[in-house]
């Protein structure tokens, strides 16, 4: 696979196509034809056109992208030599998770790792929410961090201020395993991978990013990467969400897409968008991560995990 | 595709060549099909050629990595000079410079261009390349990414897999002149992927092949004192140390023979004059270490002297490669003391600090991430020994490099293997066998080319008879009197210098009366510092002062200043008021120490030495110093750390000026 990475960059970021022409490409040479990547590439030109019916403007798409190929090869050489890993989609290492969430139609081709990349394929939960969190919205997270650090859940969080910091911060103070999904291309995660280098090191956080490795942090990416938070978890945990950004478009796209979205009860006097969301479908639980009676009774499933817990 | 004809037309107009040689132009209608090579050829052979005349030919550019930014520029005019446009990026051009070759080569001006390995540690780099339209890549003594090899670097380590990384269908050339069938196979097999191997014949027959045994490093001074004007032209002396770059530089000076010392400790301004200075026969000799020569492509270096054995015949081979690359005869001598083995041989024992020492770096990085300086300060190891464990443990995949913006910082790999210490001792015993080779050629009574040849994997049939196994005289030494007399006074006349200069300073530099490690000098020094051997005997007092007399008999002291002790007691003072009144100049012992120091040499490293007495010295009554000029005694000259500083803080006080005598100065691996 090492070999092939400056052809899984190329073909990861070809512009324009979008994750879910770009997997469909990869299901057809990988699952059809059962060749690989570079195979794929040196294939001549008409059998793109007849035996994978590629349109004209994906051919020159493609023959484009070959010839960036040398390019790319720099850029996976540093990045490989630095300890990143690439992971396509064709990997067992890819999350089984992310791919089920979000299918061949938004699935990133290939995941930008470092660490302990088996944390990928465990049992975990997100921890989302603003990031000028309020006290109870960090005690909330820091409650769920503790929660999961019994069930020996990873904790996958965005390394923004506020709740993701939180959750970042209390995993590790529980040793929980976690992963952070940047925004911004691996390459660029400087300063904070000094800081969180220990964790790394002792294989208990896993770094990733679905961007070109080089990419600065831009808010579109910031937006860009909150699917694949969610995307990355089993449940998600929502500590405090407003009525707009991130965490909120978020949260309303899981709710469509019938994922299990925990949100914490807000106490009156908090102004936020929290019960909304309960009113929009998320299960409310209280600060403690605990689903309301109510609800219990609502859904048995629910109640049996309670138990099995305690 | 083109035929042959069609490129040597064109090659005739490009490069103003009539034609290719065989193996030449295989390589290069296997390069133009996109095919990888690997060419070894010898020096002079063309191999350069290989790549740039399909470089022309292409549409894009051409990428070579090159170790060396002299052989850089020397191709980069040659090709301008043609009508090519070659550039070479590197660390010496200013970063405007460099960025603006960058710009051009992403414009597509460029048809070459040349960078060393470690640009690929450079971020912008980095990202320019994913702007540039790149049609080949070359790696330029190749040999340099095996460690079997005679000059393994990691960066090479990292093109090797820039190279598995390109695009099946982009040509790929990797060059050297000096490969064993070892280093050979090495290289096929780490570049893998089909990459075709293409080995001429290493026969340089323009080379006339002498071994001189001698019994004493005198005997090679007076030889060469004697005979070195009478060879024709302009050549090199190797030396296998660096002192000995200074001992005979000095030795030539005082025989009035034109020559200059070279060697990688020279700040690179001082490298480009001489090597300017090489090219335009400046000298009838430059004595240097290995540092000098590689990629220099001077075409008339008439010999090439070794004044010491290098680590292998593979070494010998690349360092003799330079002379004669125009064809015409030039001498190669080589000098052997059977004393000689001791040097390469330690340095072959010495070449990796102790086993703790790779672990205290293992366990330091584990727990943070660190750059090489902060590594240090933490590990208090000497810089050569902290690139030594770095790359051994990049090597076997314990730490990486990554870079943090533009610093660059160590990690450790998560579940790694643990150190091998039996790669080490492997690679040991495979660089004392090399070292046999070279005894072995020394020994020799078959003709001398044909061994290094048949060493060198080239089983080509050949004549030879260049050597004085065969056809030459075989060369002994003789000496008369007079050169042994005339020897004595220059070793009663030249003294080591020591370098203390610098911007802001007073202190000029001075001289030691001797090195550390010459005859009984650092014996003396040792007992009295550390056995109880009382104060520093009159021996050394006399070689002191006869120093003194010799050096700055005219120079006007008003004060002797004395360097005060950590651990010595009063060795020092008590010998500075001896030479005080001996010399008849005023001293003061006013110089004290206002905070507690360590002995320097339990330092490894000039950071620490420098934490360790940085503004530890004071003078009582500082005005009283004010224009004066000040004769500054020690001891022992090792970093020269303490006694820079000592300069730095006395220039403060507005002295005149600082003159440093000393009486040993070591030189790298003596033991104090």
């Amino acid at each position: 696979m090492i070999n092939e990475a400056s052809y899984w960059i190329t073909l990861a970021h070809l512009p324009d196509w979008g994750n879910s022409k770009i997997n469909n490409l990869i299901i057809k040479f990988h699952h059809n034809y059962q060749i690989s990547i570079d195979e794929f590439f040196n294939l001549d030109e008409q059998v793109w056109r007849k035996e994978y019916e590629l349109e004209e403007k994906q051919i020159i798409d493609l023959k484009k992208a070959k010839s960036e190929i040398t390019n790319n090869s720099f850029i996976a050489e540093s990045l490989l030599n630095q300890g990143f890993e690439i992971i396509p989609i064709t990997l067992p290492e890819y999350s089984q998770t992310l791919k089920s969430n979000l299918k061949s139609k938004y699935s990133p081709p290939i995941l930008y790792i470092k660490g302990n990349k088996s944390i990928l394929n465990e049992e975990s939960i997100a921890i989302v929410g603003s990031r000028d969190a309020s006290k109870n919205a960090l005690l909330f997270t820091d409650n769920i961090a503790k929660k999961a650090s019994i069930e020996s859940k990873t904790i996958v969080s965005g390394f923004a201020k506020g709740v993701d910091k939180k959750a970042l911060d209390s995993a590790i103070s529980y040793h929980c395993n976690s992963v952070i999904v940047l925004p911004q291309g691996i390459m660029t995660f400087t300063s904070g991978y000094k800081d969180y280098y220990k964790q790394v090191v002792d294989g208990e956080l896993l770094i990733l990013s679905t961007f070109f490795p080089k990419l600065p942090w831009k808010v579109e990416l910031a937006m860009a990467r909150n699917p694949i938070i969610y995307g990355l978890a089993d449940e998600i945990y929502v500590a405090e969400s407003s009525e707009k950004g991130g965490t909120w478009s978020g949260v309303i796209d899981g709710l469509k897409k019938n994922r299990r979205v925990f949100v914490r009860i807000p106490e009156a006097n908090e102004k936020n968008a929290n019960n909304i969301l309960i009113e929009k479908g998320a299960i409310p639980v209280d600060i403690n991560g605990i689903e309301t009676q109510a609800n219990l009774k609502l859904d048995d499933d629910n109640s049996n995990i309670q138990t099995s817990i305690f | 595709m083109m035929n042959r004809i069609e490129a040597e037309d064109r090659l005739l107009k490009t490069f103003k060549i009539p034609n290719f040689y065989d193996e030449q132009w295989i390589t290069i209608s296997k390069i133009l099909n996109g095919e990888k090579v690997l060419l070894i050829e010898k020096t002079g052979f063309g191999k350069s050629l290989c790549f740039q005349f399909p470089a022309t030919v292409f549409d894009g550019l051409t990428i070579v990595f090159s170790p060396l930014i002299s052989l850089m520029r020397d191709q980069v005019k040659k090709l301008n000079s043609l009508g090519i446009n070659a550039k070479c990026i590197n660390s010496e051009q200013t970063i405007e410079e460099n960025n603006q070759i960058i710009n051009e080569a992403i414009n597509g001006n460029l048809k070459i261009l040349y960078i060393a390995p470690e640009r690929q540690e450079n971020s912008e780099w980095l990202e320019s390349t994913l702007k540039m339209k790149i049609a080949m890549v070359v790696v330029d003594e190749a040999h340099c990414i095996s460690v079997w090899g005679h000059d393994f670097r990691p960066s090479f380590k990292r093109i090797i897999n820039l190279v598995k990384l390109l695009p099946k269908g982009l040509p790929i050339l990797a060059t050297t002149a000096t490969a064993t069938k070892r280093v050979e196979n090495d290289i096929i097999e780490q570049i893998g992927d089909n990459i075709i191997s293409i080995r001429g014949n290493l026969m340089r027959d323009n080379f006339k092949l002498f071994v001189i045994k001698v019994s004493s490093e005198d005997e090679k001074m007076m030889w060469l004192g004697r005979h070195i004007n009478s060879f024709p032209g302009n050549g090199v002396i190797y030396t296998g140390t660096r002192v000995n770059t200074e001992v005979y530089a000095n030795w030539f000076e005082y025989l009035g023979i034109s020559s200059t010392s070279y060697n990688a400790g020279l700040d690179s301004e001082s490298r480009v004059e001489i090597e300017n200075g090489l090219m335009n026969n400046r000298w009838k000799c430059i004595i240097s270490t290995n540092a000098l020569g590689m990629g220099i492509d001077k075409p008339d270096i008439r010999f090439v002297i070794h004044t010491q054995i290098p680590q292998s015949l593979i070494h010998y081979y690349q360092e003799i490669g330079r002379a004669g690359r125009d064809g015409e005869t030039s001498y190669v001598i080589l000098f052997y003391n059977p004393k000689d083995k001791s040097l390469p041989q330690a340095f072959i024992e010495g070449a990796r600090p102790s086993i703790n020492k790779y672990e205290k770096v293992i366990s330091t990085i584990k727990k943070e991430l660190l750059g090489e300086r902060e590594l240090m300060k933490a590990t208090n190891l000497k810089l050569n020994q902290v690139r030594v464990i770095k790359s051994d443990l990049i090597e076997q995949g314990i730490i990486r490099e990554v870079l943090l913006g533009r610093s660059k910082k160590y990690e450790f790999i998560p579940k790694s293997k643990k150190l091998d210490n039996d790669a080490f001792e492997k690679l040991k015993e495979s660089k004392l066998k090399d070292l046999q080779s070279m005894i072995d050629y020394v020994e020799a009574e078959s003709p001398r080319m044909k061994f290094i040849c048949d060493y060198l994997g080239d089983n080509s049939k050949q004549e030879y008879i260049n050597c004085d196994n065969t056809s030459e005289k075989k060369i002994n030494v003789k000496i008369k009197p007079e050169w042994e007399e005339k020897l004595k006074d220059f070793r009663e006349d030249k003294f080591p210098i020591l370098e203390v200069e610098s911007k802001g300073s007073k202190i000029v530099n001075g001289i030691a009366s001797s090195f550390y490690g010459v005859s009984d000098v650092g014996k003396l020094i040792y007992s009295s510092k550390y056995e109880n051997g009382g104060d520093y005997p009159e021996t050394l007092l006399n070689l002191f002062v006869k120093a003194y007399s010799k050096n700055y008999k005219y120079e006007n002291f008003d004060v002797i200043i004395h360097i005060p002790p950590s651990i010595s007691g009063n060795l020092v003072r008590h010998f500075a008021s001896k030479v005080s009144k001996k010399l008849k100049i005023p001293i003061s012992h006013d110089l004290i120490k206002i905070r507690e120091t360590r002995q320097q040499k339990e330092f490894e490293n000039n950071y620490l030495k420098a934490e360790n007495i940085s503004d530890a010295f004071e003078f009582k009554n500082p005005t009283r110093l004010k224009n004066k000029n000040i004769l500054l005694i020690d001891d022992v000259f090792d970093s020269g750390v303490t006694i820079k500083e000592v300069g730095k803080y006395l220039s403060k006080l507005g002295v005149s000026k600082i003159t440093p005598l000393v009486i040993a100065k070591t030189v790298g691996g003596d033991v104090l």
